[in-house]
């Protein structure tokens, strides 16, 4: 092994420490025009009438656009391929605002100060409808999301899903113990460091590029297609850098308004969303009320569950009628329950969208089901690490949603190694201390999937290419959102090839020289495109030891390939760049690879947390003083990398935990947490000092064993902390997040 | 309306000329934290004058009777300055958690007087100091003026003067945000006080973000004034506290857990002002 298990730094590091690297906002096209967008002051309003004389007047303004001067196809932004069956109720600019922050019309100038300044004064006649802010209120305004027609009536719920396994009222009816609680979490914002951006520009063959900070390509490619009402081959799509999106960005949100504009003005157009438009006009995390009853025997098994979730999708449905039944796919992996109720509904709201955030829908239900299995511990005064152990699936358990095999399923690992670890039998104890300052432990377990299968397109299609200098090029539509699978996959392609991960050139991601691929979702990354490249890369690999063999004369099985290089058995050979070099000189075609991976399973990840907070009982400041995270990653392909996201998921958990909610006001719907300033992130100076632990016993389907870390990260992160609080505190604290309010709050104080 | 001129005066000549010059609305720029935030509108008419480049508007004098403070000197300069921190660390405190580290390296004292918002951190402690203020108006006639009746209409701040008399032996600051740092103030507390062979003298507290101003806490600081460090005293000190918030902001929806809070707050203020942990034994007492 070369490659793997290497903490191999990032591949583009360099670029992007040193400012070389151009994000979509620094690119500057030749007539690339502005735009200045005009959102709603209303939570829920008709447009009656937009006045856009005074913004035309002004110098250097091209055009304005709004609903009547824009396609009014509907269209829904969640959708990763052409034809998916999707809710379609968003429209470029709609004659009804459904949130304060929805788009109402757009300037497009020779400048953004111009467009911007257009923007404001475009004046705009908007008639009140009746807002609904609250989840429950929600339920109320119900009726079928779609017309007959398939015009959008905006009525709820948007998913309602319905699950029963075993016998729910026989298990309760045999329980020792009968815990119910009721869980809330917040609506959380992603927060990238880069704000979003698009760019489109016509080309001279009539088609339109446009150049994105995407999740997929293709996914923008067939959104855009929906929206504008045009064959996809109309549509290139390539991706460019991304300065982070954790979900954010998986939706394309300005890119079929930018291709619209970029058509009608056959100019290329740039649309950036400042800090504000990004807090109040793209997407958060759904917030999610969780009802939960445990049933459990007096030993700790659990014999029943019953949950009900509700979950806040916001104004537009985009992928939140999924999420009920995502939870659910995630919520039945992790523990044995013989007998188990769910039903989970979705409804909208007049506030900001909801959509994809790291985990999708993992942290909400893991959240609810783990504070809720506490509270079970504590009145059964039973050791919560315990309690899990007693419950939790083993290797090779079959899920009963799906019936899928889980893998080798080591979160049994993840708590024992854990808890000897964090040395948890000693400092977990019942009963609080005294005093102003309280300690107190914490622990939660989490899964998560590994891809989509076995839902749609769960494949991809890896090609490998010697180059003539000896490196490889690498063509699988990858997109890294920053946090290294480019490196991570460079460095399974050059473990199969004798190459570094250096050696690797990624192609990016471009829906003109790509295959299809779902982008980077579902912790898909490593475990379905690292096999496909695996398998590549094998097939590479052999067809440069042959072409090795006819060039030194010797048998292809007895040639290695390491050091760049084709080996024979005692050490001789020569480098890949020469065989390349001679193969060129020839012209004979140099081995390339193409193979496609199918997954055939959606095994799980798992993790254990443990954390320690201590409690201010006079201020309610809660802060965590130490943290371990234990994670079943079946190998880390890079241990420095996979450290990286777990503490990175521990950042966005404690946040979740302790501080994060953008506030939608329950009165006017104006959402308080629009900016940094008011908005409050874990910073690094709250953060707990963190170790890492990895179990790594081997994903037989997964990449060199390897299975995903990105999401799982986060997962179980607020639950950890938020049961250290009320551990330390002996409360039942169940709103996220725990603000020193709540927890005051909840010490009847 | 003439479009926004600029004037970059290099001395305090200069400047007064420039400020009496104009006859349009004239407005200052100095670290720029509050003007130059985007989504902010900026003034597209009348003077602006960047007061960046004047000579001897930066700095700070501890040497004589009297605390001297440019106001063109930034944050991070008063946060980090040996002679304040020796005479009153209560207001290198507050300049130290005000803003993040880029925001302390641009903001300056006199901005964060002149835009002071409700939570502004320098303020309380300049407050219990008994800050005076050296303006420009705009006759370009210099005044001083006390910081509690000062508003941007008096003119430009050149200097804050703390009067030698009102300096008190120990004094502290103390703040309580969403998160430890780089935030906001929800609420905030200074105090200035003599404290010797185990009693307090004279004590004065002030609180931030209790009202559009600093708000002094005259409940408190009689709860201590000559008074000896004890639980019961304590006990009573944070009695006023949670009747000061009571009064500040009644039926507020911050009040009941202000009430509450201020009382750990009050406890740290105290500790940091005389050297003690908020952990040791006589704190734990006096909320037992």
């Amino acid at each position: 092994m070369n490659q793997i298990s290497c903490r191999v730094p990032l591949i583009d590091g360099v670029e992007k420490v040193t400012g070389a690297l151009r994000f979509t906002a620094d690119m500057n096209l030749d007539g690339l025009l502005h735009c200045g967008l005009l959102f709603s002051p209303r939570a829920h309003a008709r447009v009656a009438y937009v006045n856009a004389h005074a913004a035309l007047a002004v110098e250097g303004v091209r055009a304005v656009f709004w609903h009547e001067n824009t396609p009014a196809h509907h269209y829904n932004s969640s959708i990763w391929f052409a034809g998916q069956d999707a809710l379609k109720d968003e429209r470029m600019f709609a004659p009804v605002a459904r949130h304060i922050g929805d788009r109402v019309a757009a300037v497009v100038a020779d400048t953004e100060e111009i467009a911007r300044h257009a923007a404001r004064l475009i004046a705009v006649e908007y008639v009140d409808l009746p807002p609904i802010f609250a989840p429950e209120a929600a339920l109320t305004h119900a009726g079928h999301a779609l017309r007959e027609d398939d015009i959008p009536t905006f009525r709820n719920p948007v998913a309602d899903e319905v699950f029963i396994h075993g016998n729910p009222e026989a298990g309760f009816a045999a329980a020792d113990l009968i815990v119910e609680a009721r869980i809330t979490t917040p609506r959380s914002h992603h927060c990238a460091i880069e704000t979003h951006a698009c760019i489109a520009r016509p080309e001279p063959d009539g088609r339109i590029l446009v150049l994105s900070p995407c999740q997929s390509v293709f996914a923008v490619q067939a959104v855009v297609a929906q929206a504008l009402n045009l064959p996809q081959e109309k549509i290139r799509v390539m991706k460019t850098p991304i300065g982070g999106s954790f979900g954010g960005k998986a939706e394309p949100i300005l890119d079929p308004l930018c291709a619209f504009f970029a058509l009608t003005l056959r100019r290329p157009v740039v649309i950036r969303y400042n800090r504000h438009e990004t807090f109040t006009a793209t997407r958060t995390r759904s917030s999610v009320t969780g009802r939960m009853r445990i049933g459990l025997s007096s030993d700790g098994r659990i014999l029943a569950r019953d949950t009900e979730t509700l979950v806040d999708v916001g104004a537009y449905c985009t992928g939140g009628n999924y999420l009920p039944s995502s939870m659910l796919q995630r919520l039945v992996r992790l523990y044995d329950v013989p007998a188990e109720r769910y039903r989970g509904r979705a409804v909208y709201t007049n506030t900001t969208p909801s959509g994809a955030f790291r985990g999708y829908g993992s942290p909400q239900i893991h959240t609810v089901a783990e504070i809720t299995l506490d509270i079970a511990a504590r009145r059964l005064r039973m050791d919560p690490v315990i309690l899990r152990l007693r419950n939790l699936v083993g290797p090779g358990a079959i899920e009963p949603l799906q019936g899928l095999d889980v893998g080798n399923a080591r979160g049994r690992d993840c708590l024992m190694r854990g808890a000897a670890a964090f040395d948890w039998s000693a400092r977990w104890q019942i009963g609080t201390g005294a005093g102003r300052w309280r300690r107190g432990v914490g622990v939660a377990a989490a899964t998560h999937i590994n891809g989509c299968y076995p839902g749609f397109h769960e494949e991809t299609t890896a090609t490998l290419r010697l180059l003539p200098r000896g490196r490889a090029e690498l063509v699988c539509a990858l997109h890294d959102l920053g946090c290294g699978a480019d490196t991570t996959l460079a460095q399974i392609a050059g473990e199969t090839l004798g190459l570094r991960a250096c050696d690797i050139v990624i192609v990016p991601a471009d829906t003109d020289t790509c295959p299809y691929d779902l982008g980077t979702r579902a912790s898909r990354m490593t475990y379905i495109c690292g096999e496909a490249i695996r398998r590549a890369g094998t097939v590479l690999a052999a067809a440069i030891r042959t072409a090795a063999g006819l060039e030194l004369n010797a048998e292809a099985g007895d040639l290695r390939l390491a050091a760049g290089a084709a080996c024979r058995p005692d050490g001789s050979g020569l480098t890949l760049a020469e065989l390349a070099g001679r193969l060129f000189a020839r012209g004979a075609d140099l081995p390339a690879a193409t193979e496609t991976y199918r997954a055939q399973a959606n095994p799980g990840s798992y993790a254990a947390h443990f954390a320690e907070v201590e409690v201010d009982t006079l201020t309610g400041r809660v802060r965590v003083t130490d943290y371990l995270a234990v994670h079943d990653v079946g190998r880390a392909i890079n241990p420095m990398l996979v450290e990286g996201q777990i503490h990175g998921g521990i950042q966005i958990g404690v946040g979740y935990a302790l501080y994060e909610d953008v506030a939608i006001d329950p009165l006017t719907g104006r959402m308080r947490g629009d900016s940094f300033s008011r908005y409050t992130l874990a910073n690094a100076s709250v953060m707990p000092p963190m170790r890492v632990l990895l179990i790594e016993e081997g994903e037989p389907t997964g990449p060199f064993g390897a299975k995903a870390v990105g999401e799982i990260a986060t997962i179980p992160v607020a639950a950890a902390v938020v049961n250290a609080v009320n551990n330390a505190l002996g409360t039942e604290l169940t709103h996220l997040p725990v603000t020193p309010e709540r927890v005051l709050a909840a010490m009847n104080l | 309306m003439m479009p926004l001129a600029i004037a970059v005066p290099a001395d305090v000549a200069e400047l007064r000329a420039a400020i009496v010059s104009s006859m349009n609305p004239v407005r200052f720029l100095a670290g720029g934290t509050d003007m130059l935030i985007a989504g902010r509108a900026l003034p597209e008419a009348g003077l602006l004058i960047d007061i960046t480049r004047v000579a001897d508007m930066a700095f700070i004098s501890t040497d004589g009777s009297d605390i001297c403070i440019g106001a063109a000197t930034t944050v991070a300069t008063v946060a980090s300055h040996p002679g304040l921190r020796a005479r009153l660390p209560a207001l290198c405190n507050a300049a130290a958690q005000c803003g993040s580290v880029q925001i302390r390296n641009r903001a300056t004292i006199g901005g964060n007087i002149a835009n002071a918002a409700p939570a502004a951190d320098l303020m309380p402690v300049l407050t219990v100091a008994g800050a005076l203020l050296r303006l420009i108006g705009r006759d370009g006639m210099q005044s001083e003026i006390l910081l509690g009746d000062y508003t941007p209409a008096h003119g430009l701040i050149t200097d804050v003067i703390l009067p030698g008399a009102g300096l008190l032996r120990r004094s502290a600051f103390v703040k309580l945000g969403p998160r430890e740092d780089l935030a906001i103030s929800r609420l905030n507390l200074a105090l200035l006080a003599d404290f010797q062979n185990g009693c307090f003298g004279a004590v004065r507290i002030a609180a931030g973000a209790l009202s559009h101003a600093p708000l002094i806490l005259s409940f408190a600081e009689a709860a201590l004034s000559g008074r000896k460090l004890e639980a019961a005293v304590l006990r009573d000190f944070l009695s006023t506290l949670a009747a000061e918030v009571d009064a500040a902001i009644p039926g507020r929806n911050s009040q009941l857990y202000k009430r509450r809070a201020i009382a750990g707050l009050g406890l740290d203020l105290i500790a940091q002002a005389l050297g003690l942990s908020p952990r040791d034994r006589l704190f734990e007492e006096a909320v037992e």
